[in-house]
């Protein structure tokens, strides 16, 4: 029997505590909120696909909340976070400005596997696209081939293609405001030729992040297709207390039985590491 | 911070030759087996009380697990561990090298469980001590040990009767009377009592229609439980010879002094432990630092005389 808490060797989860001056505040497409701290020892050393606990300062709040980053810029110090507002703790940190201070922690957890020479599909579904930035660039200077592929629900909701310099990007509306009208998923299956052949074969990696509903339509696409699972890399996002691997709290259904700790095995994880049929239940039903 | 000519006192003794360095202590449950958590200033921290253990490994509850909730937090964590055996063998051999004592937490659904783990814990190097968990579900009578001072005293006794390790049994709230309780425990041969472990509570997602937490109830911890941990500490601590450890929602120090003054030889640490990382060591220092400013050599005069306070209501 694996359980997460047999590990003994020291977590990946050693990053330090500091605090962070925000240095710039925009809003990147509608709902959402962008910003960019000075911190350089995170900004040096966070790992594409890692996060961040911020701790927040609305009333009756307590825990950290945990949140990508969704790019760095090491030699500027600089380090950009990109989130909605869903409730308090994001609210509070919607409203901080330039010249504030943010108490971070990080970065944690285990970033995508960026190694490999093959052709590289980013499925980005919502607010998940904000991991993906920093994942392209660093893709981007390894010399691999990057398709983006972005939905939201409108064309306002979509984080401008300009993010993603070096990549070609492909986008979904559920409106038809831009791009296709649908799912993001349904991109996948029309993929330009020279890729289009080599999606089956295990030719291309796919690095995801998106809600649970079209993670799941994602996988299930891909078995369609026979893309194999091991191919598919998940940013997850769960419901996470300490971030450190102390609460066991962000547990994710595991393939095979048992449950991960998506602060400690995760956030990025290999797609054929989780038990899909159980997802929705646990996060959407 | 006081110089080191006037450094007070911290040790505490929990009895049966368990003496901590310092009355700031992390909790079962929010510090793994102590091999997590790095940003933490093991220093300051007079011992480690490791996640609940039991016979078997548990893979736990499936998600949702935590909730925040108004100055607190649920947690369903559903006893997640990699059972006792690979805690004696694998991490026991690595507490033994630390410099600071590791009291490991157990649980189980009956007697004879908890009687097993504590067996195979007795006289293994790196072991300090056991607390019991007796507020999970008993699964042979369908109640809870912790509620019970009946069954709380049985389960005592028979771990009492099968280790010479320090004994501390840590009492659930969920009662109605938490004194009686405890009294049945320190007359079964425990050395010192926790008070308290979390309070039953419930969030719900009206946009989804269900629990949060996906065994619809959990845990209540943090700040929203510290007044009546507090009460359950003065309430405890009045009428048990034994010490008292104080828990729930402690944030600051001023939160730690008032479980001193309640009447606690030592406190632990919980859902702070997830949000700061630097409070053990704030925590201490802050009781040190109240000790010079109050000109005590040592925490055996900080808890109020209850015959004091009385005379003055």
């Amino acid at each position: 029997m694996t359980i997460a808490v047999e590990r003994i060797s020291s977590s990946p989860s050693g990053g330090g505590q500091g605090r962070g001056i925000v240095v710039e505040r925009s809003v990147p497409m509608a709902g959402a909120v962008e910003l960019v701290l000075n911190h350089p020892p995170s900004a040096a050393a966070i790992a594409p696909g890692q996060f961040f606990q911020l701790a927040v300062g609305a009333p009756h709040t307590i825990l950290r909340r945990p949140y990508s980053a969704a790019w760095s810029d090491p030699a500027a110090g600089l380090i950009g976070f990109i989130f909605n507002v869903v409730g308090a703790g994001s609210a509070w940190l919607s409203a901080r400005y330039e010249g504030q201070e943010l108490d971070l922690l990080g970065p944690l957890g285990r970033g995508f596997d960026l190694e490999g020479e093959r052709p590289v599909i980013c499925v980005a579904g919502g607010l998940g696209v904000a991991v993906f930035p920093g994942v392209v660039q660093a893709l981007i200077a390894r010399g691999r081939t990057v398709i983006v592929l972005q939905g939201a629900r409108t064309d306002s909701h979509l984080l401008p293609s300009n993010r993603f310099q070096g990549a070609e990007v492909r986008l979904a509306t559920d409106d038809g405001s831009a791009g296709y009208r649908g799912s993001v998923v349904d991109l996948l299956g029309n993929l330009p030729p020279p890729l289009r052949g080599r999606v089956g074969e295990g030719g291309i990696d796919i690095l995801t992040c998106g809600p649970t509903p079209m993670l799941t339509a994602l996988i299930d696409a891909a078995r369609r297709q026979e893309i194999p699972l091991s191919a598919i890399q998940v940013a997850l996002e769960t419901p996470m207390g300490c971030g450190i691997g102390t609460c066991l709290g962000c547990a994710a259904p595991r393939a095979g039985g048992g449950y991960l700790l998506t602060c400690q095995e995760g956030p990025c994880v290999r797609a054929d590491r989780i038990e899909w049929s159980l997802m929705m239940d646990a996060f959407h039903g | 911070m006081p110089s080191m000519a006037e450094r007070p006192d911290l040790t505490v003794d929990l009895g049966r030759g368990l003496h901590l360095r310092s009355p700031v202590m992390v909790a079962s449950g929010t510090f793994g087996y102590g091999f997590d958590a790095p940003q933490v200033d093991r220093a300051s921290l007079g011992a480690i009380v490791s996640k609940g253990t039991t016979l078997r490994p548990r893979e736990g509850n499936a998600p949702i697990r935590i909730a925040e909730t108004p100055s607190g937090m649920l947690n369903a964590i559903g006893l997640q561990n990699p059972g006792v055996d690979h805690v004696a063998r694998v991490y026991a051999p690595a507490w033994a090298t630390w410099d600071v004592p590791v009291i490991v937490n157990v649980a189980g659904d009956s007697v004879d469980e908890y009687v097993a783990v504590a067996r195979r814990l007795d006289r293994v190097a790196g072991i300090a001590g056991l607390e019991l968990n007796i507020s999970c579900p008993n699964v042979q009578s369908g109640l809870q040990f912790g509620v019970d001072p009946a069954l709380a005293a049985e389960v005592t006794r028979a771990v009492r009767a099968t280790t010479d390790l320090p004994l501390i049994v840590k009492l659930t709230p969920n009662v109605t009377d938490i004194v009686a309780v405890a009294r049945a425990v320190q007359d079964a041969g425990a050395d010192a009592v926790s008070a308290i472990n979390t309070y039953v509570g419930m969030a719900i997602d009206v946009r989804r229609r269900r629990p949060i937490i996906s065994r619809a109830s959990g845990g209540l911890s943090g700040p929203a439980i510290k007044p009546l941990a507090l009460h359950a500490v003065w309430q405890v601590a009045t009428e048990v010879r034994i010490p008292v450890i104080g828990v729930g929602g402690i944030m600051t120090p001023s939160d730690a002094l008032e479980f001193l003054l309640a009447g606690a030889a030592a406190v632990q640490l919980g859902t702070v432990n997830y949000v700061r990382p630097q409070a053990a060591a704030e925590i201490h220092d802050g009781i040190a630092a109240y000790l010079v400013e109050h000109d005590l050599p040592d925490m055996r005069e900080l808890p109020i005389r209850t015959a004091s306070v009385l005379t003055h209501v």
